[in-house]
């Protein structure tokens, strides 16, 4: 019959145009959900130098991380991401012994984010850091 | 067929009143006036019922812009706004008229910028000595919004020849004319959600430097600002146009929206026809 | 493919039954009109009203010092939380209007009259619910207009006698609107409210599918049989066309124009929901002069500044209402065909102008 030959016509039609208006409806509402997105280059931190005395460590947030400035007893200064690499929970700072101890399950790090024990896979990332007139530059 | 049509008659009488309904939304748009209904202060309560010159200054006030941003009378002349007793009580910081030469001092304690920019001019080196207040332009109870208006003959004319005034007049009009133009697109943009507030206040504080160049009355100090300005504007209207580019950009997309919703009424429209 | 799919689904729970009882074999009145889509229509606002307010939740904040700033910052910054918030407040506005044009129709076609009067009853409650959730979710951006078309719309409350100032109290959670309001408005908003209206609309549907859809009164040379309160009968229409595909598609062409011309509002008239104190921060301080509520209550704010004393202002619209909610009990009259109903028609026709007429009014006042 020509009716059906005129409605499967107008099916593929309407299939199209409805499948286009279904991309056209899910673009927006994905995008409007979605994280906002960052740029390339994360902005720099400014910090000064008296802000982290020797032997001590300064936890900051760097480009929507959580991440750690240490000055070792030897003056040196690192920068470092404070995400433990085994399951992502923050590590902490333990004074007297000099190095980092994850709460969650006990990893230990040195200052300079190598693993010193435990579950960890991985060193804890460096940050770069520049130290001009007594001004850290972290990034 | 028979049916529809009868139908379709007696359908009729519905439509112009859905239709109706339908169109009065735009019409029914609240729409806002400018006055607040804020608490009379005792000043006009008494005031507003006394005769001639003690009487005349509350309807002059009205109409100001002191009284749209609900500035009344106690805070130029001191004074409880809320006790009859102590309203006009030095105690409570009464000051009453200010003398003519005070005239500057007392406008400037909310205006401190203006009242600099006035007395370095010429206008108020002339103070005291035949030279204008700042009520001689402005006014002293129904002061208006600042505009070029007030740099006009009949105004000028009454100390000095026009022909200075009108070059400063004439050198600003055009810069004025693009405040004016950023600050209606502005507004407009703000009554559509727009979040207007880092443009609104852009624009503040440019004319606000831009009017202390009013008081200079220094032709060349106008004309050397005035460019300055107008980079200022220009860098505000380009940022206006990046908003209106966005927003013509949602109308074609809206455009493409709707037609193609025509077209998928219509295709299901044959599609159904084909089952009759 | 689709076929098999289709085929194992039908073996376990006997969809081919479903399909032949409530699509293809649902048979629908061969006269039936284009207004009978606007049923539909309203389900599909409904639906889009839902998605729209829970994408919304995702950025707003509920607390008084927070809605402004969220509002602002989801019609400006969060990527198209400006089309969201258009579609939500559009569509709010577009739901009350097609609610009126369905009950007019109703109204019109006699489609109210028995056996269908637990329709009509559960419809009008939905007409109260509606209003409810748009008056709640006025408040919702914390601007000078929600704060205040708020303050004046619970105000109204106060004549009634003896409970009126509590009643008032209690719909603030205060003596004035502030944020313990905005807490209450907002949790029924979102949650008491869509729950309950969507629950009388399954009791509306529910209650028509076992009435059994009307016949449009037109193009019938019988239009007055009264129905015999004997026993329950399903009113079927046999040789009628069938709900799926034919009517389904008529309601789909009816929802593209619904969608069409709703687009078209959001895209080229984005104003029309707002004035622009809607963009202002609510000051508890300084109320604007000639607020006013929205369109749908103008007509009810007008009643009130029309009558010296409030509660008697109060008292015609509830008596009103009243009669409208029982008009099947009170038209009692077999005929349907709205011209062989010049009573009926005379009152309708009026009250329609008299409401649009108060409307006008109350907007110009």
């Amino acid at each position: 019959m020509e009716n059906d030959g005129r409605r499967k016509f107008l099916g593929v039609c309407l299939a199209g145009a409805t499948a286009a208006a279904a991309v056209a409806v899910a673009y927006p509402v994905v995008r409007y959900l979605g994280p906002k997105s960052r740029q390339a280059g994360a902005e720099k931190l400014v910090l000064s130098a008296s802000d982290v005395p020797e032997g001590e460590a300064k936890f900051i947030e760097y480009a929507g991380a959580s991440a750690v400035l240490v000055k070792t007893k030897t003056g040196e200064l690192i920068a470092l991401s404070a995400v433990c690499t085994h399951l992502g929970c923050i590590v902490q700072w333990v004074k007297d012994q000099q190095h980092f101890l994850c709460p969650c399950h006990g990893g230990l790090f040195a200052t300079d984010g190598t693993v010193l024990a435990g579950p960890p896979p991985r060193p804890l990332a460096k940050i770069p850091l520049t130290l001009t007139e007594g001004k850290i530059t972290i990034g | 067929m028979m049916i529809k049509a009868s139908m379709r008659i007696l359908a009729l009488p519905l439509l112009p009143i859905g239709a109706l309904i339908l169109a009065t939304m735009p019409i029914l748009h609240p729409t806002e006036a400018i006055c607040a209904e804020q608490p009379e202060t005792v000043c006009i309560q008494c005031h507003a019922s006394l005769p001639d010159k003690l009487g005349a200054p509350v309807n002059l006030w009205r109409n100001s812009i002191h009284a749209e941003n609900g500035i009344s009378c106690n805070s130029c002349h001191g004074g409880d706004p809320k006790n009859a007793a102590e309203a006009m009580s030095p105690s409570k910081g009464f000051i009453g008229v200010p003398s003519e030469t005070n005239v500057p001092a007392f406008c400037g304690r909310c205006h401190p910028g203006v009242q600099k920019d006035y007395l370095a001019s010429g206008h108020g080196r002339a103070l005291g000595k035949g030279g204008p207040t700042c009520v001689t332009c402005h006014g002293n109870h129904q002061v208006l919004k600042a505009s070029l208006d007030l740099i006009n003959e009949k105004s000028c004319t009454r100390c000095h020849s026009f022909e200075r005034a009108k070059a400063i007049k004439d050198a600003m009009q055009q810069t004025e004319g693009y405040i004016e133009g950023i600050g209606r697109r502005i507004s407009g943009f703000q009554a559509t959600g727009v979040d207007t507030e880092r443009l609104g206040k852009g624009l503040f504080a440019v004319r606000n430097r831009f009017h202390t160049l009013f008081h200079e009355v220094n032709v060349a100090r106008v004309k050397t600002e005035s460019t300055q300005i107008n980079t200022e504007l220009a860098k505000l209207d380009a940022d206006l146009k990046v908003i209106e580019e966005s927003h013509a950009k949602r109308r074609v997309a809206g455009a493409i929206a709707v037609s193609c919703l025509l077209l998928i009424a219509l295709l299901v429209h044959l599609l159904r026809r084909t089952y009759k | 493919m689709l076929k098999r799919l289709y085929r194992w689904v039908d073996l376990r729970i006997g969809a081919s039954e479903i399909v032949a009882k409530e699509l293809t074999g649902y048979l629908l009145p061969r006269n039936i009109n284009e207004w009978y889509s606007l049923g539909s229509i309203l389900l599909v606002i409904f639906a889009l009203q839902v998605v729209t307010g829970m994408l919304l939740m995702v950025y707003y904040v509920p607390d008084a010092d927070k809605a402004f700033k969220s509002v602002t910052f989801i019609m400006n910054e969060v990527p198209y939380g400006w089309l969201i918030r258009l579609c939500h407040a559009v569509g709010s506005n577009m739901m009350v209007a097609v609610l009126i044009l369905h009950m007019l129709s109703t109204l019109f076609m006699g489609s109210y009259k028995s056996p269908r009067e637990l329709n009509w009853l559960t419809g009008f409650i939905l007409l109260t619910l509606v209003q409810g959730i748009s008056l709640t979710g006025y408040l919702a951006p914390w601007s000078q207009l929600s704060f205040w078309a708020t303050t004046v719309a619970t105000n109204s409350a106060s004549a009634i006698p003896v409970i009126g100032p509590y009643l008032v109290e209690f719909l603030r959670g205060g003596k004035l609107v502030g944020p313990p309001t905005l807490g209450r408005f907002f949790a029924l908003h979102v949650s008491v409210l869509p729950v309950v209206i969507a629950a009388l609309i399954g009791a509306h549907l529910f209650i028509l599918k076992r009435t059994g859809i009307s016949t449009p009164p037109f193009g019938n040379s019988e239009t007055a049989k009264p129905w015999r309160a004997e026993s329950y009968s399903y009113q079927s229409h046999p040789g009628g066309i069938p709900f799926f595909p034919n009517y389904a598609l008529q309601d789909l062409t009816s929802i593209c124009i619904y969608f069409a011309i709703f687009l078209a509002v959001v895209f080229f008239a984005p104003n029309l929901p707002f004035t622009p104190d809607a963009f202002v921060p609510a000051d508890p301080f300084k109320t604007p002069a000639h607020i006013k509520p929205e369109w749908y209550f103008l007509a009810n704010y007008q009643t009130l500044k029309i009558f010296p004393s409030e509660l008697l202002g109060l008292s015609v619209q509830a008596i009103a209402m009243t009669f409208l909610a029982l008009l099947p009990f009170i038209d009692r009259s077999p005929e349907r065909h709205p011209m062989k109903r010049p009573l009926f028609l005379i009152c309708t026709v009026a009250g329609i102008l008299l409401w649009i007429g108060l409307t006008v009014w109350g907007h110009f006042s």
